[in-house]
């Protein structure tokens, strides 16, 4: 996790590599060139004190040496003599009366006028050859004693002799050699004394000044001396802003040990000697993905601090980085599964993980700070793929739901419509036999379930009782109540007397079972079969047309009442019209009069009139019914029957 | 359909405009029970202006039918006038006369309920 986050971090350096604005320090390397035309490495120590004298008459700020040379010369004319057993003793004993090229170069580092920083390298266990501490400038800590600065236990660094010349030694140590480089000690304490990275210690050294570690805030270590400032983590260990690597940076060894660098070259720079040969030295891959020389990360590191340039990851990260998880775990479990689209709640995700990644990168460019959005997105990312898969498998079972409840739902209005349908009577087998009067009838039911309905049945042998009646609204409530309104009619009919009381009668009834406060129209007659006097009684009803032979068909006068269930306790009237042999009637529902055609005009009554003084004289009713229903089914033109359709026929033939 | 409420004096005249079928009705009630208790309190009336509506299905003459209980029990009073020709057969075969007293204007309804109402019918 640790690396995945480093390796975001490094992307943040690839997005904004450090411009390199200043030129604060030049490094003399030791390069392949150099070691061409000067010899192999190392060196022999009176090399190395020419070369510092070279740089030194340039008149650098300081210099720092990313080299260490624990082990005497072995050019040093007494060693040459140990090696060369054949000259003569007093040849030997001459050799041995000259200085060695280690007090050469120490006097090369001391007679210096520019400050001379030696590296020493942090190491985990005690070297023999280098048991004491090193010598170091002074540090001052203010409020740092909880912080677990790095300490080394041992180090590895430069002969007494060199060590005792330069007095001041910086750290070399930049990161293990095969990891990319991102942190590196910025001070740590090795032995008894505190030493800064090699690059920090040789700018000091060049302006001479004490330096300070104070507590930053935030676990953070603040390093002032002088008016330069850095910032370390805990540790002691600071994040590097990177640039890119800049040959303006270097110059060779070789140029500068023969003067052929320009003038000024050096003048008040901090000059970082190190090892460029390919061969010999440690490279170091940065975040920037490319490969750079040791020696460069130290200049890069004097470049960010005399630049003001940090690069801190506050102990207080972490926890923002949870703040962001849960605020975007929040969002998403909250929002994503109400968004109206999926495209909103998609919308949302990159909306938020976005807003967390530009985060990321303003507090990278701007303030210095390292502020990881990646694992926070990682984990909303997977909340919002939880949140999802649990919505998708929701509104799966809903629409499973809503499609089984439909299906339950119009098998129950199936079910409705079939005992609706049995409910009604066949005038075919009802009046079989009946020679005085043909009856047919029709109920065309719409596509939602409704409440006409029509009924006709003998009362003794002569009268002939017939219903067709409306029950306002649809669907089950209306079909429910047409089954207890048809069979409370039927009650009252069979109780005898006139047709309007039989109505009255029924609302009587029918009021107490009526929830819904529906209503029903109704035309309802009795007709004599003897005498083909017919008494009728309206409950609110189209009033019907009869039709005498070679007449025009005409409405019934239509005196009666409101429909059944509108005026408490009204009494229906009973009127009564006389019909002569061969006389047909026609009841209807407004499932005629207002069929409507796609132009929304109504068949009305006029069309009605019309329609039915089409039919054939002498047409028996089950005819007059068939023309009728075409022909209202003609005008719809196909638009969807808004209510149901009934339509009765009765012709008396006569007794 | 549109309801446009006008107030004169204690009445307020509705005007009703379109058709008056299941898919309306809950709109159309809720709109008349906004003024039917104010003008029982007041002693008013409420007057259907019935002259822009265009036809009633049988589920809109339920409508009325509840609107009329509801207004009932509230002790309240609703007359209907301008019926259109189709209209007026409705009310006529279903006898609605009996559920809704039925002026030919909305000038004779005010008439008939409020002194005051027609006053300020007139007047305006």
């Amino acid at each position: 996790m640790q690396r995945f986050q480093a390796g975001f971090f490094d992307f943040y350096q690839r997005i904004f590599p450090l411009p390199r604005t200043t030129a604060p320090v030049i490094i003399v390397g030791i390069e392949e060139n150099s070691l061409r035309e000067l010899g192999q490495w190392p060196w022999p120590r009176t090399r190395m004190a020419d070369l510092i004298r070279a740089i030194d008459a340039g008149k650098p700020l300081a210099i720092g040496l990313d080299v260490f040379f624990p082990e005497p010369d072995r050019f040093s004319p007494a060693n040459v003599a140990a090696q060369l057993p054949v000259i003569a003793s007093e040849t030997v004993r001459f050799l041995a009366t000259l200085p060695t090229n280690d007090a050469i170069f120490a006097e090369a580092i001391s007679t210096a006028g520019a400050p001379v920083v030696l590296g020493i390298s942090g190491e985990e266990d005690e070297d023999v050859r280098f048991a004491n501490s090193p010598s170091s400038q002074p540090v001052r800590f203010i409020g740092t004693q909880d912080f677990p600065i790095k300490a080394y236990k041992g180090y590895i660094g430069s002969l007494a002799t060199l060590s005792a010349a330069a007095k001041r030694h910086g750290l070399m140590n930049s990161g293990s050699p095969s990891a990319v480089v991102r942190r590196t000690p910025l001070i740590a304490k090795v032995g008894e004394g505190y030493f800064g990275s090699l690059g920090m210690e040789t700018l000091r050294a060049g302006m001479d000044v004490p330096l300070t570690v104070r507590d930053g805030g935030g676990g953070l270590l603040e390093i002032d001396f002088g008016d330069a400032r850095a910032v370390a983590q805990g540790d002691g260990s600071a994040w590097i802003r990177f640039g890119h690597h800049d040959d303006a940076r270097f110059v060779t060894a070789y140029e500068a040990m023969v003067g052929k660098v320009t003038p000024d070259t050096f003048k008040d720079k901090v000059v970082l000697v190190g090892i460029t040969g390919l061969g010999i030295l440690d490279y170091k891959t940065t975040p920037l993905a490319e490969f750079l020389p040791g020696v460069e990360v130290h200049a890069q590191i004097v470049e960010n601090i005399v630049n003001g340039v940090t690069l801190s990851r506050p102990r207080i990260m972490p926890r923002v980085e949870a703040l962001t998880l849960i605020t975007l775990g929040f969002l998403f479990i909250v929002f994503v599964p109400r968004a109206r689209g999926a495209q909103y709640g998609l919308a949302l995700v990159v909306g938020g993980v976005g807003t967390a990644f530009a985060a990321g990168l303003v507090l990278f460019q701007f303030f210095g700070l390292l502020y990881d959005p990646m694992l926070p997105s990682l984990g909303a990312g997977f909340v919002f793929g939880v949140v999802l898969v649990g919505s998708l498998a929701t509104s799966e079972r809903q629409r499973r739901q809503l499609r089984e409840q439909a299906a339950r739902l119009a098998g129950e209005l199936d079910a409705a419509r079939r005992i609706q349908m049995g409910l009604l009577p066949d005038p075919r087998e009802t009046f079989a036999g009946e020679r005085r009067a043909d009856v047919a009838a029709l109920l065309e039911p719409a596509r939602t379930v409704g409440g006409d309905f029509y009924d006709c049945f003998m009362i003794g042998e002569r009268q002939l009782f017939f219903v067709v009646a409306d029950v306002s609204g649809k669907g089950l409530p209306a079909a429910l109540f047409m089954a207890s309104v048809k069979s409370q009619l039927k009650s009252a009919a069979l109780r005898g007397g006139e047709v309007g009381a039989m109505l009255t009668r029924a609302q009587d009834e029918i009021e107490h079972e009526n929830p819904e406060q529906l209503f029903v129209t109704a035309f309802a007659g009795l007709l004599d079969l003897q005498t083909g006097v017919l008494q009728y009684a309206n409950a609110g009803h189209e009033p019907p047309y009869a039709r005498r032979p070679s007449g025009a068909p005409e409405r019934l006068p239509h005196p009666g009442g409101p429909p059944l269930c509108v005026v408490d306790d009204f009494a229906f009237p009973t009127s009564t019209y006389t019909l002569v042999p061969g006389e047909w009637l026609c009841v209807v529902t407004d499932g005629a009069t207002e069929a409507m055609n796609p132009q929304r005009e109504f068949f009305g009554v006029e069309r009605l009139g019309t329609a039915l003084g089409w039919i054939p004289e002498g047409a028996p009713p089950e005819e007059l019914i068939r023309r009728l229903r075409d022909d209202v089914r003609k005008f719809a033109d196909g638009a969807e029957a808004p209510d149901d359709l009934t339509l009765l026929a009765l012709k008396w033939n006569g007794n | 359909m549109t309801v446009t409420p006008r107030r004169y004096a204690n009445a307020v005249v509705l005007s009703v405009a379109g058709r008056l079928d299941q898919d309306t009705c809950d709109d159309f009630r809720v709109e008349l029970m906004k003024h039917v208790e104010q003008t029982a309190r007041d002693g008013g009336a409420i007057v259907l202006d019935l002259e822009g509506l265009e036809y009633v299905s049988s589920a809109g003459l339920r409508c009325f039918m509840l609107a009329s209980r509801q207004a009932k029990t509230q002790h309240g009073r609703i007359v209907v006038a301008s019926l259109q020709s189709m209209v007026a057969e409705i009310f006529e075969i279903s006898h609605f006369n009996l559920v809704f007293q039925v002026f030919p204007a909305v000038r004779e309804a005010l008439a008939a309920t409020s002194a005051d109402a027609l006053a300020a019918f007139e007047k305006k």
